[in-house]
């Protein structure tokens, strides 16, 4: 239970809540919404985990390789389908939804990666 | 009758209204919680109020929150708050002993085994901030079988209809929040805080407890003069905060400031 949501959380064994860490502002925070709780209960959606590193790597590659900026969140789940990819066919089909741009995140990518900008 | 009942009736019987501190559990250090509640009580309390320390206390000032963080580095946990309050039982069989917290560690515990543990110890109510009645059967239930009650808080923008409902779940006590705020905020409104009061005693026969914003004797005793119980935690948690160097000596200095708020309410009463 966090700022009123009875939800999943980053939380020790006596219920307190714990830091949460992530590059990007969006994922930052220790609790899950209760959509994506709902969806990991009835089985509709499995998650996985992505570094910061990972995504950051990923933000780069759709930057360089198609002129899209994706949002950090993003990034996290282009990371993933590059993981996911080798795996499928050529005919297989996967479908990244892209939540945000990543222009607002230029400074925090230019700040960790040590760009003047 | 619970203790929390007694109590009640005993203080109107003699035309008394009660004294209710707070002071976090483990707040400096877990060595200080157990004389302080002893020395609450001298002063002239007549419940205590212990605050489960929680890492994100989102109804309390900064104050409060400071307090929850000292005693979170001390290694503070529910099960601790728990030990403490059957260590000042050992010592005192009359006070009741309120748990004030957020849901999370107890619903993490586990209500039924928490509510064993916690009557056990001579835990007699709980005040947890963020269980509107609407999801507390499951809690309420669990302490009401252990004759532990469940206090509620009501707001200043609380209707009619919501204080019918919360005091159909509130048992022990209400808890009006006298101000739109966190707790320790500077802005009370004595008359604003009778009318509510006034408004609430006309839809249940329960106390009413006053708490938020009283800072000292004279805002003690013209609060006490308009409701059943006032509830004092801020201004003590600054008293204890002068004294963080010597905390051999909070209890003493906490309960001065106490006794001063009880010579202001019995004064007036």
């Amino acid at each position: 239970m966090l700022h009123g949501n009875r939800t999943y959380l980053l939380e020790d064994s006596d219920g307190q809540i714990v830091h949460a860490h992530s590059i990007s502002a969006g994922l930052d925070y220790p609790g899950v919404g209760p959509e994506h709780a709902w969806l990991k209960d009835t089985g509709r959606a499995s998650y996985v985990a992505i570094n910061d590193d990972e995504a950051l790597a990923a933000f780069h590659d759709l930057t360089r390789t198609e002129g899209i900026i994706p949002a950090l969140e993003s990034s996290h789940a282009l990371s993933y389908a590059a993981k996911l990819a080798p795996g499928m066919s050529g005919e297989d089909i996967i479908i990244v939804n892209l939540s945000g741009r990543g222009d607002k995140d230029i400074q925090t990518v230019a700040a960790i990666e040590g760009t003047g900008l | 009758m619970s203790r929390i009942e007694g109590t009640f009736a005993a203080l109107r019987g003699s035309g008394r209204r009660a004294l209710v501190p707070f002071v976090t559990a483990g707040d400096p250090q877990p060595s200080v919680t157990v004389p302080l509640m002893h020395a609450l009580v001298k002063a002239g309390a007549n419940v205590l109020e212990l605050g489960v320390p929680f890492s994100d206390p989102m109804a309390d000032g900064p104050v409060i929150q400071r307090a929850s963080e000292r005693a979170l580095a001390q290694g503070m946990s529910l099960a601790r708050v728990l030990e403490m309050v059957a260590e000042f039982r050992r010592d005192d069989a009359q006070t009741p002993v309120v748990l004030m917290g957020y849901l999370n560690p107890f619903e993490v515990a586990g209500y039924e085994k928490f509510a064993k543990a916690a009557a056990d110890a001579g835990v007699d109510g709980i005040l947890t901030v963020d269980l509107p009645p609407e999801e507390a059967d499951e809690f309420c239930d669990a302490l009401r079988a252990r004759d532990i009650d469940l206090i509620f808080l009501l707001a200043p923008n609380s209707d009619e209809e919501r204080i019918k409902r919360i005091c159909a779940h509130a048992s022990g006590f209400v808890y009006y929040v006298s101000l739109k705020g966190v707790t320790g905020a500077a802005h009370l409104d004595v008359a604003e805080v009778e009318t509510r009061v006034q408004r609430i005693k006309a839809l249940t026969d329960l106390p009413v407890g006053v708490g938020f914003g009283i800072r000292d004797g004279e805002t003690a005793a013209r609060v006490a003069a308009v409701s059943d119980a006032v509830v004092v935690g801020s201004a003590l948690i600054n008293t204890m905060e002068a004294s963080m160097d010597t905390p051999e000596r909070i209890p003493e200095a906490v309960a001065a400031l106490l006794a001063s708020m009880r010579t202001a309410m019995d004064a007036r009463s």
